[in-house]
């Protein structure tokens, strides 16, 4: 072999390597779904609008947190049974476009369970036969029925580095029940704050540079954390919203403009 | 023999460029050091800052920002500043990040974004807002700080990258310096073009939140009213010059057909009073 061809070889050889490596980084996926159906909730019911209504309600019914590796994936499902508080997670974990669900004692196949003949949960299984994702990576989107009207509006979240850790995704063994559920759902949530908590230390007093000269400054370390730790949470965002026709509840402007 | 690529020749060109033709002499042996060491530092700014770096910079820039100004207490405050801060933020979010909003308790108006999601508003700044669409507006624009990473980007290029080989270096004292050197960008103030494009993200993440799209204008327009009173000093220091910012919003604006959209001006008055 010439070292022309010995060297183009390499090229090719780095290539691939390259390749594979983006090809691993990609398949892990991360997103979340915040899932609308028309209606609003009244009394803990979610009352459906007529039929003949031009309605722009829209209730929350649950939130799912996907977690993918094709073929397989994991999904934790939130309902809400007022459009305020959400409800514990279930857990489905798939393969392709099969899923069990993961309780604290076992693992059930979606079709033999209850929640199998939930049309939403149904919903929730959103992966091909090869376990990938199907619709938009992230933004709004609208199922409509065979009718025409809306069925559900879906705001996709997608996390731009997934760093979840792919033993989630595994339902064998021992970890199909309680272990599994306690591990998962914990380990995602606290993997950034420890890191910051680990090694942002308290420093000294630091002069930083203004307009005005240089002044002297402690950092206030404690107030940061506390700005970590604080949240709104969810459902106070999504009542935010609703009340003042922001976001999902916004109503579009028409071609020249002009609300309804 | 096949014929060489065009490829291969610039490459081949640059390397006799760099290295020189003739044998080295001392003064070209410092040449060649003096590009070497050029080489080197135009790769070092091209070393990217994973997003559980700049969190950790981040977080050291915000408790700076804190240390300078009173973190607000008011948790009512607090709370409707968040909601409006997440609404704008969650329309083109960066979603491996947590955005956090808080008031700085000072006279002075001004509004600042450390890297991984810091953000924060002076109570001088929300004296002067009148609505919520301007509020929105103010946070947008931070918020587009950080979707665009014009700290951490700044950061990159700063001599206290001198020392970082990998992101295992940014910890210690190397992660202190990094910290004074974005908390140094961030007082003095960023370059005029990224002041303009979170301009520019702003108007898009507010409009697309459903808030009016001239709440950012009409609150830079308003400044330009107070233009010279000491709490406005640091702000005109670091920002672009308002009738600039103000053309530019009102022609984005036009060109993307962004209308409509609600101000929320009695809720923002029954909370910031």
């Amino acid at each position: 072999m010439t070292r022309a061809r010995s060297a183009r070889l390499g090229v090719v050889v780095a290539g691939l390597l390259v390749g594979a490596a983006s090809t691993a980084a990609a398949q892990k996926a991360q997103w979340t779904d915040a899932v609308f159906v028309p209606g609003y909730w009244a009394g803990g019911r979610l009352v459906q609008p007529a039929a003949n209504a031009a309605s722009d309600s829209l209730a929350l019914v649950m939130s799912v947190a996907y977690f993918s590796a094709p073929p397989k994936w994991r999904a934790e499902i939130s309902r809400t049974a007022d459009g305020r508080t959400m409800g514990a997670p279930t857990v489905l974990i798939g393969e392709g476009d099969r899923a069990v669900v993961v309780t604290a004692v076992g693992a059930t196949p979606l079709e033999q369970h209850a929640l199998g003949r939930d049309p939403l949960v149904r919903a929730a299984v959103v992966f091909d036969a090869g376990g990938h994702r199907q619709g938009p990576a992230n933004g709004r989107f609208v199922e409509r029925l065979a009718s025409g009207s809306v069925g559900r509006v879906v705001y996709r979240r997608a996390v731009r580095n997934p760093t979840f850790d792919l033993a989630l995704l595994d339902p064998g063994g021992r970890s199909a029940g309680a272990t599994l559920l306690a591990s998962g759902i914990s380990r995602v949530g606290d993997q950034r704050s420890a890191s910051v908590v680990a090694t942002a230390g308290a420093r000294g007093v630091d002069n930083i540079k203004t307009p005005k000269g240089q002044v002297a400054v402690t950092p206030d370390t404690a107030a940061i954390t506390k700005m970590d730790r604080y949240s709104v949470g969810t459902v106070a965002l999504e009542e935010f919203m609703r009340s003042g026709g922001l976001g999902p509840y916004a109503v579009p402007a028409d071609s020249t403009g002009r609300h309804p | 023999m096949t014929r060489p690529s065009r490829r291969g020749v610039a490459w081949g060109a640059a390397t006799l460029l760099a290295l020189g033709s003739a044998a080295p002499t001392p003064a070209r042996a410092q040449n060649l050091l003096d590009r070497l060491r050029q080489a080197a530092s135009v790769a070092r700014t091209l070393l990217p800052i994973s997003t559980a770096k700049e969190v950790e910079i981040g977080h050291g820039i915000a408790a700076t920002i804190a240390g300078r100004y009173p973190v607000s207490h008011d948790t009512a405050l607090t709370r409707y500043v968040n909601l409006v801060g997440l609404t704008v933020a969650g329309i083109a979010p960066r979603p491996d990040i947590n955005y956090h909003f808080a008031v700085l308790v000072t006279p002075d108006v001004n509004a600042f974004a450390a890297p991984g999601g810091y953000v924060f508003i002076t109570s001088g700044a929300l004296a002067l807002i009148h609505d919520e669409a301007e509020l929105a507006g103010v946070l947008a624009h931070e918020v587009g700080h950080v979707n665009a990473k014009h700290v951490i980007n700044q950061i990159r290029k700063s001599d206290a990258m001198r020392e970082v080989k990998s992101q295992l270096d940014i910890q210690g004292a190397t992660l202190d310096r990094l910290v004074g050197a974005g908390s140094d960008m961030l007082f003095v103030g960023l370059s005029r073009e990224d002041e303009l494009q979170a301009d520019s993200l702003g108007l898009e993440y507010a409009s697309a939140a459903g808030y009016d799209p001239g709440g950012l204008a009409a609150f830079i327009a308003r400044l330009s009213t107070h233009a010279g009173e000491g709490a406005l000093a640091d702000f005109y220091a670091t920002h672009p010059r308002p009738d600039e910012r103000i053309e530019r919003l009102h022609a984005i604006a036009a060109r993307e057909h962004l209308t409509g959209g609600v101000d929320l001006a009695e809720r923002y008055r029954s909370i910031v009073k």
